[in-house]
């Protein structure tokens, strides 16, 4: 009954579609991704319970003069695609909604809205599909602007967690200065975020074993950025108030602790030259909509957004050792207080007509980022912390790029890339050993006449640890700009388990036009961690088919 | 399945026509505020949707700027409009001018144009004339910037 009156919300929303098209005041979005898995002995059979799967998105946007209107349907047949989180499995559902109202001064939302309060340390909400991300605040937000230096946002709302929203309200408020001058740019900010969650603690034998528990949470935020010239620094802190630990899911009612995050960026770039490096602390900063859902493996119910700050790797064996940042505090299994560390990358224009720049010049690109667990004394038999301000305990990533790209003629690109890497498995994802790897890989783009083109890569990665050596190839071929094929393997031949030599190999074409894009492949799927955005899921192993569809009107 | 089959049929069936450019706010590459309509109003210009981390999205940029010179003389005009969010903002200025590219540089870093154009995967180029968007093309190929410089002398 309820895909009936869905049908007719779709048919009236068409219909007025067409009735507005003249004005084209109507958007809509359409995302579609199914597949099919098969039984495989090398990811193993599938013993899930519904071969096929789709996530389907239709998204429809109205505006009307001042006003806008949006509804995103959702439907995840017959089930949501493998490793999405279960409270997604719904055939058909409305996902998110709003009404807004703008004016030069004041915009209004009510619904589903997403916000960012400055580098989003303190508080994002956004939608990725690749990850199953859509933390998206249901309630109300006003945003007023008093005049073009200045900004306050004021908002309230619960978390969308699947098809419901969060137990926990948050209350935001968010203010931008504009201070620059001609010869300098300025801008400061600050924000406060607080989390109300009146949750029965799992000890509730006496009033002591609740002492520390208090239903509201908060978090305040001030921020700076100056730019002059050529250089430019940033600044942001954060403190939070006493936030309960969270065990396996369990809130510990007697336990609770401050957290605090410290990022400093800064800058010097010129014509053909640029530098940039970060520094971030974090300590106990991650917060969710409900406390319980800390540490969850589905990335539902996140209020801030604490990125891996390393470099998102272009290939796919450099995507097999992948950190994510380790913000949470946890005595059990692991003792853990945060993260420290840095990031520095280089843009390097070798200049045209020298012995290294060649006709064209030469690009050379430089990434070097150190992580490391937040140095701290751990009582953990008490769990009691001290924790130290600028000390580096265990290294959990280290990763150097090197990438050269350099255009050869008209009609050939190389692309070089060289990395090292040590990535500390153990602590990062709570199992076991520590890898170093060197990873090398060459890309080679061609184009022919009338825009056909290819593009082709190698790729090998040499370890002694883990699951020993890698090599990869992948092979694009282009007969016009919207008509694609390809074909790739990732082979592990370097296993020190023979069992497990495997190949994961992937092909397919896509066909684009007008921006919409229609994709078909059949490969396996590498058990392990998928990022966008240095925010990983994991996921498991398997072989299918899939299609994909975007369309946008 | 078969209502979700109907859903894609009628969505795609609708006949479309041009779409008008949201005029959001969005931020200079210092991260100060800036109205996009100021950058768009009363003219043509190529719109292009990228991230430092995204291989095809740099290539198609660095194939436009070796010939930006030629171009501009004709009338072309670029905006790239960064899709960083936090993670990878800071490497947005450091790589536009490592590049020494000759772009007007938007950052949006919660994609908020995104979500308004409805288009989910980058490299994501439209074509804006007077507001309208008359042209779009998403992914990117070698030499498919080559179409994209084509359609803007067509449509200019």
């Amino acid at each position: 009954m309820h895909f009936k009156k869905y049908i007719f919300t779709i048919l009236f929303l068409v219909s007025f579609y067409v009735y507005s098209q003249s004005s084209q005041k109507l958007n809509i979005g359409l995302e579609t991704i199914m597949q099919y898995y098969v039984d495989d002995p090398v990811t193993g059979n599938f013993n899930g319970t519904n071969r096929f799967r789709s996530n389907n998105y239709f998204k429809f946007d109205y505006n009307v003069s001042k006003f806008s209107f949006g509804l995103q349907l959702e439907s995840y047949y017959s089930q949501a695609l493998l490793n999405y989180s279960p409270h997604l499995d719904k055939k058909i559902g409305i996902g998110t909604y709003y009404a807004a109202y703008k004016n030069k001064k004041l915009a209004v939302t009510l619904g589903y809205y997403y916000e960012q309060f400055g580098s989003g340390l303190i508080l994002r909400s956004w939608e990725d599909r690749q990850l199953g991300i859509n933390n998206a605040l249901r309630g109300i937000r006003l945003k007023y602007y008093p005049t073009n230096k200045l900004n306050f946002t004021i908002l309230y709302g619960q978390q969308r967690v699947g098809f419901k929203v969060s137990e926990g309200q948050i209350f935001g408020f968010d203010t931008n200065f504009d201070a620059s001058s001609e010869q300098i740019s300025l801008l400061m900010g600050l924000s406060y975020v607080g989390r109300y969650q009146n949750f029965k603690p799992l000890y509730t034998i006496d009033a002591d074993h609740n002492r520390d528990f208090n239903p509201l949470t908060s978090a305040i935020s001030g921020r700076i950025n100056i730019a002059q010239g050529h250089i430019y620094a940033n600044l942001e802190g954060v403190w939070k108030s006493k936030d309960n630990l969270v065990e396996l899911g369990n809130i510990i009612g007697n336990k609770a602790f401050y957290g605090n995050a410290l990022q400093l960026e800064a800058g010097y770039s010129k014509k053909g030259f640029g530098f940039t490096t970060t520094f971030r602390r974090l300590e106990n900063m991650t917060f969710y909509a409900d406390r319980q859902a800390n540490g969850n493996t589905y990335n539902e119910l996140i209020i801030n957004y604490l990125p891996a700050l390393t470099r998102q790797q272009d290939y796919s064996l450099a995507n097999i050792y992948v950190y994510s940042a380790q913000a949470k505090l946890s005595f059990n299994p692991l003792n853990k207080a945060g993260e420290i560390g840095y990031q520095t990358d280089i843009y390097y224009k070798i200049p045209k007509k020298t012995f290294l720049g060649g006709k064209y010049g030469t690009m050379v690109a430089l990434n070097i980022s150190n992580w490391y667990g937040l140095a701290a004394d751990f009582l953990t038999p008490y769990k009691r912390i001290n924790t130290k301000f600028l000390t580096f305990g265990k290294a959990y990533f280290k990763d150097f790029t090197l990438e050269v790209r350099k255009k050869l003629n008209k009609n050939n690109k190389m692309i070089y890339t060289f990395i090292h890497s040590y990535y500390n498995k153990a602590m990062v994802e709570e199992t076991q050993g520590e890898v170093k790897s060197n990873v090398v890989a060459a890309e080679w783009s061609h184009k022919f006449t009338g825009y056909k083109s290819m593009r082709a890569e190698l790729q090998h990665l040499w370890t002694k640890e883990d699951k020993g050596n890698w090599a990869a190839a992948l092979a694009e071929f282009n007969f016009n700009t919207h008509l694609g094929i390809f074909m790739g393997d990732m082979y592990n031949y370097g296993n020190p388990d023979e069992n497990h030599q495997n190949h994961y190999y992937n092909f397919g074409g896509s066909y684009t036009k007008n921006g919409n894009r229609y994709a078909v492949s059949y490969g396996r799927q590498r058990e392990g961690l998928l990022c966008v955005g240095g925010v990983c899921r994991v996921v498991s192993a398997a072989t299918g088919f899939t299609f994909s569809a975007n369309i946008s009107f | 399945m078969k209502k979700i089959v109907i859903l894609i049929l009628l969505t795609t069936s609708i006949t479309f026509g041009q779409k008008k450019l949201p005029n959001l706010k969005l931020q200079d590459i210092n991260g100060k505020p800036e109205s996009l309509y100021n950058f768009t109003k009363n003219k043509t210009l190529v719109l292009s949707f990228w991230a430092t981390w995204c291989g095809p999205c740099v290539n198609e940029l660095d194939a436009i700027a070796d010939q930006y010179e030629d171009l501009q003389d004709n009338g072309f005009e670029l905006i790239a409009i960064s899709m960083d969010d936090s993670r990878t903002k800071s490497r947005v200025k450091a790589l536009v001018n490592g590049k020494d590219w000759p772009y007007t540089i938007l950052l949006d870093p919660n994609q908020s144009l995104k979500r308004h154009l409805n288009f989910a995967n980058i490299p994501y180029v439209l074509i804006v004339k007077n507001g309208e968007i008359v042209y779009t093309h998403s992914g990117y190929n070698p030499g498919s910037e080559e179409e994209i410089i084509e359609k803007f002398k067509q449509l200019k």
